[in-house]
């Protein structure tokens, strides 16, 4: 069956694209199809499926959130939450009961109406199948809490008060209940017919794929939100594999691709230069920082950490991307509400790392410390050297140790596994800081991101706190002490996030950036070709 | 007892590798055969100097803090001067250091997969050889079994489940270096042990050990010698390749491999970044391969090309 | 008898096909790390964990996983890639033909160019031509595959703009239909040329390079084979017979110098099919070693698994097929 779909979608492919190349412009990636504009991006991986319930990551996210749509959208920079699906909503003063009246002209492709019944499936489906996304909400939303009111009403009833949970239902997507329930089979949820086939209401879809290579997807003119740029609009997006940066940099160049997400460093410097290109370039919200085990090992000693943080060499990180990165001011990145620039945060100071060093076990060196970064990783790799340039001065020798990431997870699960310093970004999926702290939680061990295992009743109390209460200028004090208590147990090196960049010929325009986003990302409703 | 000593000097005196003198005699004949042959030559010359290199390359390159990790970002990816000959890297580093500092990382790795190869495949092949039967029936399925899978498509799998690094690349290519060391042995001990002189220790009483160790072995060795030194250089080019891909060693380790997985990404623009260490791969495994052709033309004349 | 002695043989190809069967399990279930894990993404909370765990049957006891491993892989099931959640078997055939493509042709160029340049070599023994042939045979086995594909890149991509960079067909080139899923020859069937042609630019310098050290062997062997037949009674007596030189060379010495390089052909498949692990990976060619390079550094092994058992396969099964076709043209094989 498969292989069926497969030829039957590489025929449709080879009719399309025989069109385009009978069509094609010199000059151009982009192609000319019955007066419409498809232009080709290069990405780096391929997307396995287009069910927004099954994956979320870069490949899969673009497609997802350009077929599907959310209740709420984030948009602009810094980020707000603007109406999408839902066309207003409005929360109980407990914070537990949270109401959306959604907009009567929403329509799924099929021309089916997006109603409250569509809008408790897609969520209670989400938290069935129990994949992607739904670790966001799973904690305090459980499928027979969600109730539709009438046809344009949904009503969530959480376990407890979340001023947080409005800040992921960006990243919860709408399905069309009538489309998926037909195909179901062994109570999976339709996941296995999801695979190859979409039921939403975004302004794009699926025209036909070839797997691994090339996935075309078309504008849908009838979009019921109609489009920001008019008739100027994409006709459709040509997703090209594209896997090595050194590739993408040549189909750039070439023209043979208009935008492509990925490149490296060096990538980027080659092509800065060239005309007709332009590099997208934001300051991002995926802070990387060198996390320490916080419980075992030398580094549970806070003097050691706190000797390391202030030997670290901060100003070769923007070098290593050649200027386009921003050192942290704060545990927090600054795109999170109610991030501060912590007035005491390490920056190079030998002197005083050399004071640390002195009140530890080891005043004068002469211990070994395991770094390890994810394999593949050109910067993080980098890091690395750079850290152990760094702590060179202190006798303190750093042994690199890169690793897949399936084996970091696996490390990173009890504090007798994980490595003395671990290299990590971790992502900023909402504005709201209780995302960000609660990284720091006793509920992110066991997790990749909770190698630390740091421990401190103090900040686990605010952070409780923080989750549940409604006030935001009660909350906005409590992330500032989680701040500053952050900065002063160090249970990390807080070092740089790296920009966001993207590059493009420059005839595409309208790309509008948005903070939380991930990287290899842009909304491909707003983009059109200026000729 | 003493008809087996009898037999023993009998089986020595046509073997010279026991006598001293014969030793140096035969070393002379071969280093004299060795430089009639204009590419031998080269080849003996290319691995004594990557030979000196990997002895004391550490104290005689200009920056020897390139290949132990040092920063120096306002020197980052300069290209190649006077002051430094290969151009610098990604940190900032010499790359002719960290060539020179490599060598001895490429040599090692070499040596470990040929000599860890040998010690598994050799005893496999002399006991499979010299016992036949249904030993030797077992051994060679296993063999041919290994032998079936080119090195790389079994290296890639057991590298990913050790993890990668230097260490791990080594052992696994060790474990799928083997065969070739047991199809060599076994030819020759199978002829071996139908020789007169292992027929007659035989029938002496010798034991199994005393019989593969002091007449089998030594037999070998010519041709175990000739093979080491053409995997010297097979096994520096899988090392390399697995580091290539990004499964070898680890940085900031100056493996010529690792060091060309990095540098790619650096391609064109700063091309001496990759230029220079697939250089050094390349000039070191051709002097193995040449000082291995030159050594089998002497020890197996048959096959001479002259 | 050559029926026993096919029926021996292919005995003995199950029991090495069931050999390589287990090696790939024992090493697919020794690996340190959480495939589980990999699988369910960042983020995912252990319950998320369990249910891929579930799905994917990694919580079963080991013999149990062989014996459903075994059985799927006798129906053609190769399991799920864990990272891209696709039929690895899906993955494999789109792989399979780009590798076939290219090691065919690689291994056609350095027979048909290794044998030419071995006799060239042979005939004109220490001349000039003899000493440049030998040293370019020698430097072949040297040479890194992968830095000589860098360089060539370099200069003929990058630097003369000849030949493209890198891939299997550029971006906006729409494939033929497949008939045989092998790029250009579907193209030339279904007469596409200026496709076929493209398709031809993008496989040259990746199959030149894969070629390489097998073309320096055969060009070796050829030339070792050559002299030696050329200098046995057998040529000298056709000589005497008034045979002329021309005819002496090709007809006689040629046809006996080939036996023991076709014994070696399957010898250097295998070569091949091992060195595009590392040519793919340079040239982005989407063929099967890439994908067990691409696989390997995501931790995903069952198609690194799926690899190595077709390679292995292929070369188990060209190994049978030189030695069957050895059997019927020299009977006294068959005894051993």
């Amino acid at each position: 069956m498969p292989l069926k779909c497969n030829l039957a979608a590489t025929m449709a492919l080879a009719c399309t694209a025989s069109f385009l190349v009978l069509s094609a412009q010199p000059g151009a990636a982009f192609e000319v199809v019955g007066g419409k504009n498809y232009v080709v991006w290069g990405g780096r991986t391929p997307p396995s499926n287009f069910d927004p319930a099954q994956k979320f990551d870069a490949p899969h996210h673009l497609f997802d959130s350009n077929i599907y749509e959310p209740l709420v959208k984030y948009k602009g920079d810094p980020a707000k939450i603007v109406p999408w699906i839902a066309a207003s909503w409005t929360n109980s003063p407990d914070g537990k009961v949270w109401t959306f009246k959604l907009d009567p002209k929403a329509k799924f492709q099929n021309g089916d109406p997006v109603d409250a019944e569509a809008v408790k499936y897609s969520f209670s489906r989400q938290l069935t199948v129990n994949k992607g996304v739904a670790w966001m909400l799973s904690p305090i939303l459980k499928p027979e809490n969600i109730k539709v009111v009438d046809a344009g009403t949904v009503e969530f009833t959480l376990d407890r008060p979340s001023p947080s949970f409005i800040g992921y239902i960006p990243w919860w997507m709408i399905v069309n209940p009538k489309q998926i329930e037909p195909n179901v089979k062994d109570n999976d949820q339709g996941q296995e017919w999801m695979m190859t086939h979409t039921a939403g209401s975004g302004p794009f879809a699926i025209k036909s794929f070839k797997q691994d290579a090339t996935y075309v997807l078309e504008a849908r003119d009838d979009y019921w939100k109609g489009w920001p740029q008019g008739d100027k609009h994409f006709g459709g997006v040509i997703y090209q594999v594209i896997r090595e940066p050194s590739a993408q940099r040549t189909a750039l160049i070439t023209k043979h691709a208009d935008i492509v997400e990925g490149l490296t460093t060096a990538d980027y410097q080659q092509v800065k230069n060239t005309p007709g290109i332009t590099i997208e370039n934001n300051v991002g919200a995926s802070p990387f920082a060198i996390k320490f085990n916080y419980v075992n090992g030398p580094t549970a000693d806070v003097n050691l950490r706190k000797a390391i943080a202030y030997a670290f060499d901060y100003s070769a990180l923007p070098e290593l991307y050649n200027g386009d990165a921003t050192l942290m001011t704060s545990p927090f990145p600054s795109a999170v509400q109610g991030h501060i620039d912590v007035p005491d945060i390490p920056h190079q100071d030998l002197a005083k790392a050399k004071e640390y060093l002195a009140k530890t076990k080891w005043p004068k060196g002469g211990l070994t410390l395991e770094y390890v970064s994810q394999q593949g990783n050109d910067e993080t790799r980098r890091v690395g050297l750079v850290l152990l340039s760094s702590l060179k001065p202190l006798g303190i020798d750093v042994k690199l140790t890169p690793k897949l990431w399936a084996n970091m997870v696996a490390d990173a699960q009890k504090p007798e596994t994980a490595p003395n310093m671990t290299g990590l970004f971790t992502a900023t999926y909402s504005v709201d800081p209780d995302s960000t702290a609660s990284q720091y939680d006793k509920s992110a061990w066991g997790q990749w991101f909770g190698v630390s295992h740091y421990n401190d009743e103090k900040v686990f109390d605010l952070i409780e706190k923080g989750k549940t209460e409604m006030d935001w200028s009660k909350r906005e004090p409590i992330y500032a002490e989680i701040q500053k208590e952050l900065t002063d147990d160090q249970p990390e090196v807080f070092s740089y996030t790296p920009n966001v960049r993207l590059a493009h010929r420059d005839y595409v325009k309208g790309y509008e950036y948005c903070p939380v986003e991930m990287s290899g990302f842009a909304d491909l409703q707003s983009l059109w070709i200026d000729q | 007892m003493s008809e087996a000593s009898a037999i023993e000097a009998t089986a020595t005196s046509a073997d010279a590798s026991e006598n001293p003198r014969g030793v140096w005699r035969e070393a002379r004949r071969a280093l004299w055969l060795l430089s009639r042959s204009f590419s031998s030559v080269v080849g003996l010359v290319i691995v004594a100097i990557f030979l000196v290199l990997a002895i004391l390359g550490p104290y005689i390159v200009p920056y020897p803090g390139a290949s132990t990790g040092n920063v120096d970002m306002s020197s980052m990816l300069l290209p190649p001067s006077m002051e430094h000959w290969f151009g610098t890297d990604d940190m900032g580093n010499d790359i002719f250091s960290r060539v020179v500092i490599g060598t001895r990382i490429s040599l090692q790795i070499g040596l470990t997969i040929t000599l860890g190869a040998a010690v598994i495949g050799v005893p496999l092949g002399i006991f499979s050889g010299y016992l036949g039967g249904n030993v030797r029936r077992v051994i060679m399925a296993f063999t041919d079994l290994f032998l079936a899978l080119p090195s790389l498509v079994l290296a890639i799998p057991i590298v990913t489940v050790l993890g990668p690094g230097v260490t791990n690349a080594t052992i696994a290519l060790a474990i799928v270096w083997w065969p070739g060391y047991v199809r060599l042995v076994d030819s020759k001990a199978l002829s071996l042990s139908k020789e007169p002189f292992v027929e007659a220790a035989r029938a002496m009483g010798a034991s199994t050990l005393r019989i593969v160790f002091r007449y089998m072995l030594p037999n070998c060795t010519s041709p175990l010698i000739v093979k080491a030194s053409l995997d010297m250089g097979a096994a520096i080019l899988a090392a390399a390749g697995l580091g290539f891909i990004g499964l070898g060693a680890k940085a900031p380790s100056p493996e010529w491999g690792a060091m060309l997985s990095v540098a790619r990404g650096y391609l064109p623009t700063w091309w001496w970044f990759a230029v220079f260490p697939g250089l050094a791969i390349y000039v070191s495994v051709l002097g193995f391969n040449l000082l291995g052709d030159g050594l089998r033309d002497i020890f197996d004349p048959r096959t001479t090309s002259q | 008898m050559l029926v026993f002695y096919l029926l021996r043989r292919i005995g003995v190809l199950c029991t090495m096909l069931f050999g390589l069967l287990c090696i790939t399990f024992v090493i697919a279930n020794v690996a340190p790390g959480d495939p589980a894990a990999l699988a369910a993404g960042p983020n995912a909370n252990p319950s998320m964990i369990e249910t891929i765990r579930q799905e994917y049957g990694l919580d079963k006891p080991l013999p149990e996983q062989f014996v459903t491993y075994v059985s799927d892989i006798l129906r053609g099931n190769l399991g799920r890639s864990i990272s891209t959640s696709e039929p690895v078997a899906q993955q494999v055939a789109t792989a399979l033909p780009n590798s076939v493509e290219l090691v065919l042709f690689a291994m056609a160029f350095a027979v048909v160019v290794g044998i030419s340049l071995g006799v060239l070599s042979a005939v004109c023994r220490d001349t000039v031509i003899d000493h440049a042939v030998r040293l370019f045979s020698v430097s072949g086995i040297a040479l890194p595959m992968f830095w000589f594909g860098l360089l060539l890149q370099l200069v003929f991509a990058v630097g003369l703009g000849w030949l493209p960079v890198s891939g299997r067909l550029g971006l906006v080139t729409t494939p033929p239909e497949p008939i045989t899923h092998l790029l250009i020859v579907d193209a030339l069937l279904r007469g596409q040329w200026s496709t076929a042609w493209e398709a031809f630019t993008y496989l040259l310098m990746p199959a030149f390079v894969l070629s390489f050290p097998t073309l320096a062997s055969i060009c070796r062997l050829t030339r070792a084979e050559m002299i030696e037949t050329l200098s046995s009674d057998y040529v000298l007596g056709a000589r005497a017979q008034g045979l002329g030189n021309y005819s002496i060379r090709i007809r006689h010495a040629l046809r006996n110098a080939m036996l023991p390089v076709l014994a070696v052909i399957g010898l250097y498949y295998g070569w091949t099919l091992g060195g595009t692990a590392l040519v793919e990976t340079v040239f982005d060619w989407p063929g099967l070693g890439l994908l067990a390079v691409n696989s390997a550094l995501m931790s995903d092994f069952k198609p690194v698994m799926a690899v190595t058992l077709i390679i292995g396969f292929n070369v188990m099964l060209a190994n049978f097929i030189v030695d069957i076709a050895y059997a019927v043209l020299d009977p006294r094989l068959r005894r051993a």
